[in-house]
């Protein structure tokens, strides 16, 4: 059911601008490591009349180079521009001391509107293309084109997926205190932003379904908090079933469109599952502490969540079909808002050290934990579909912002926005 | 019963800041406390503004000023029965967003329990939680915290 839209509350419709690219957050990576991987992408032959975009080869430079694991050295270094592999001349990239090298062409095709783009990958010091492709696409998605040869770049070299094609959601509130809050979503290196919501009232907690097709998200507009679900290319909207108390914590499924929550209507804040049939909750977890912040384990079984029960908040595991709950952090007495990594082997969480909040990671079988971040106010860590990077909101000053890291704490990165404040980020899914 | 059962919280609240008063960054006089106690007119006046309750970190349970409070404000509302209450939670911007939601309501919780304690019909009040998603006060620092941990009861 989609709701009516009050005076305070407006859903853009997002087809209609899409156009519009603004950008809010850029990656600088402020910690990189020590020998980043070089790599050249030289410019792919243009074979085609039409004025689209020749810079293909820059958005895979600027994507690869964006977390500072590779160093994408510019065209105005090359000493060659091969476009074929017949083309290269190794001694240009050697001196160079390029690890590897992508050269490529583009072809029209018969169908309106598509092209093929050809390449190879090419290691520079074996002097043999690891991987060949051809992609096919549409002109008009050039940008996604290149996004998703940055992520078979990333996997042909680094053995896991890139997530160069994954997007952000977050919450921004403008200027001031006084300013509106909005909920949006964009590109990992900040392009096409896109407003979901704007609302006078508090957003939170935005959540992406597996498919990476819609939002779930928290919003005051009602005067309470309420679960909202938001089809992000239709901007369809649906309330889930209002409960006395809290409604809060939406976590969807990584497998399908199951979604759990916490609702306090039973008198303090346990774990529910949606039933969108009968639009209805079914309780999971019942104590009379606070239980919240579930996160579903990649295989569905089970769900990890935030719970005082024990005096503190503390991290417990629930296995839905045993019925059973295991305590998993002893250690310090402010754990809470646990993520799984994508393996199911360990998971990001805050963890409270001398009075400063930090992002950790703990192991799931070893319980061994290792702290990732020195800033003190960190807080909802969210991690890339690669398990390879978390992103979480900290503070500069007073301001809220985005930071990130990754999960090897070599490499450090922050979003720096515009204006206004940035906040409560969300890691979409691969997008298949 | 009502009175012993105040009287039960009250003396666990009392215990309670005697246990942890080391840490507690709220300091609580005797003097400051009777002087809210015994003022009837400030409690009139409450009925007509807002009026803030703080809390210590990470804790819903009512210090003794926060008691005395509260008890003035029901003596008012008991003598104006047409007058409906809200209150509302919140918290500082330390720990997990989601997690303070929970704990901004069980804030508004404990405010709203120890006001039917004292006779206001608990249909007359409404509670709501913002967890840390509306600040009083700016800033990252112990004085904008504890200005930031408390239930607001509006009369209306």
């Amino acid at each position: 059911m989609i709701k009516s839209l009050s005076n305070f509350v407006l859903i853009s419709f997002l087809t209609c601008i899409s156009f519009f690219i603004h950008t809010q957050l850029r990656i600088e990576v402020t910690q990189g490591i020590k020998d980043p991987i070089r790599i050249a992408v030289t410019p792919i032959a243009w074979n085609l009349e039409s004025p689209a975009s020749h810079y293909i080869h820059q958005i895979i430079s600027s994507d690869l180079s964006s977390f500072g694991e590779f160093d994408a050295i510019g065209t105005s270094e090359m000493l060659s521009l091969p476009q074929s592999e017949e083309d290269i001349y190794y001694r240009d990239w050697s001196i160079l001391k390029v690890d590897y090298l992508v050269v490529g062409s583009t072809a029209k095709l018969d169908q309106e509107n598509l092209l093929e783009i050809n390449y190879s990958i090419v290691d520079v010091v074996r002097r043999r293309a690891i991987h060949r492709a051809r992609v096919v696409g549409k002109i008009t998605d050039l940008e996604a084109l290149a996004h998703n040869m940055s992520d078979r770049i990333y996997r042909e070299i680094n053995g896991i997926s890139g997530i160069f094609s994954t997007r952000i959601a977050y919450i921004n509130r403008e200027g001031d205190s006084q300013g509106d809050y909005h909920l949006r979503f964009c590109d990992i290196n900040g392009d096409n932003d896109q407003i979901v919501l704007t609302s006078k009232e508090p957003i939170m907690s935005p959540d992406w379904s597996h498919d990476g097709k819609k939002l779930a998200y928290v919003s005051f507009e009602e005067g309470t908090s309420r679960i909202y679900i938001q089809d992000l290319k239709t901007g369809e909207r649906e309330a889930l079933k209002l409960e006395n108390g809290i409604n809060s914590s939406p976590a969807w499924s990584t497998k399908d469109d199951s979604l759990i929550a916490v609702l306090s209507k039973a008198g303090n804040p346990d774990v529910y599952k949606y039933d969108f049939k009968q639009k209805r909750w079914i309780q999971l977890t019942s104590h009379y502490g606070i239980d919240t912040e579930p996160d579903w384990s990649p295989k569905g079984d089970k769900f990890l969540f935030t719970s005082n029960r024990s005096g503190s908040p503390q991290i417990y595991e629930m296995n839905i079909s045993k019925n059973t709950i295991r305590r998993k952090t002893f250690i310090g007495d402010y754990n809470a808002r646990a993520r799984y990594t994508p393996d199911g082997k360990s998971f990001v969480f805050v963890h409270r050290v001398d009075g400063d909040f930090h992002i950790a990671i703990q192991n799931l079988k070893t319980s061994k934990i290792r702290i990732l971040t020195d800033t003190d106010l960190d807080e909802s860590p969210t991690i890339s579909p690669n398990g390879n990077l978390v992103l979480y909101a900290t503070k500069n000053g007073t301001k809220d912002v985005l930071s990130g890291i990754t999960i090897d704490g070599a490499t450090k990165f922050s979003l720096p926005t515009i204006s206004g404040e940035v906040r409560d980020p969300s890691w979409s899914p691969l997008f298949k | 019963m009502n009175l012993y059962q105040e009287f039960l919280i009250i003396a666990g609240i009392i215990c309670g800041l005697a246990g942890c008063a080391s840490t507690s960054d709220e300091v609580v006089t005797s003097t400051k406390a009777a002087s809210v106690q015994s003022s009837e007119t400030s409690s009139l006046k409450s009925l007509t503004s807002n009026t803030s309750i703080y809390f210590d970190y990470d804790k819903s349970d009512l210090s003794v000023t926060a008691s005395s409070q509260i008890r003035s404000l029901a003596k008012a509302l008991k003598s104006n029965n047409s007058s409906k209450v809200s209150i509302e939670g919140h918290c500082d911007e330390r720990g997990t967003r989601e997690y303070n939601l929970a704990l901004g309501e069980r804030r508004a919780n404990s405010v709203k329990e120890l006001l039917v304690l004292n006779g206001v019909d608990s249909k007359r009040i409404s509670t709501v939680s913002f967890g840390e998603e509306k600040p009083a006060v700016s800033g990252s620092n112990e004085s904008a915290w504890s200005k930031n941990r408390r239930a607001v009861v509006k009369v209306y």
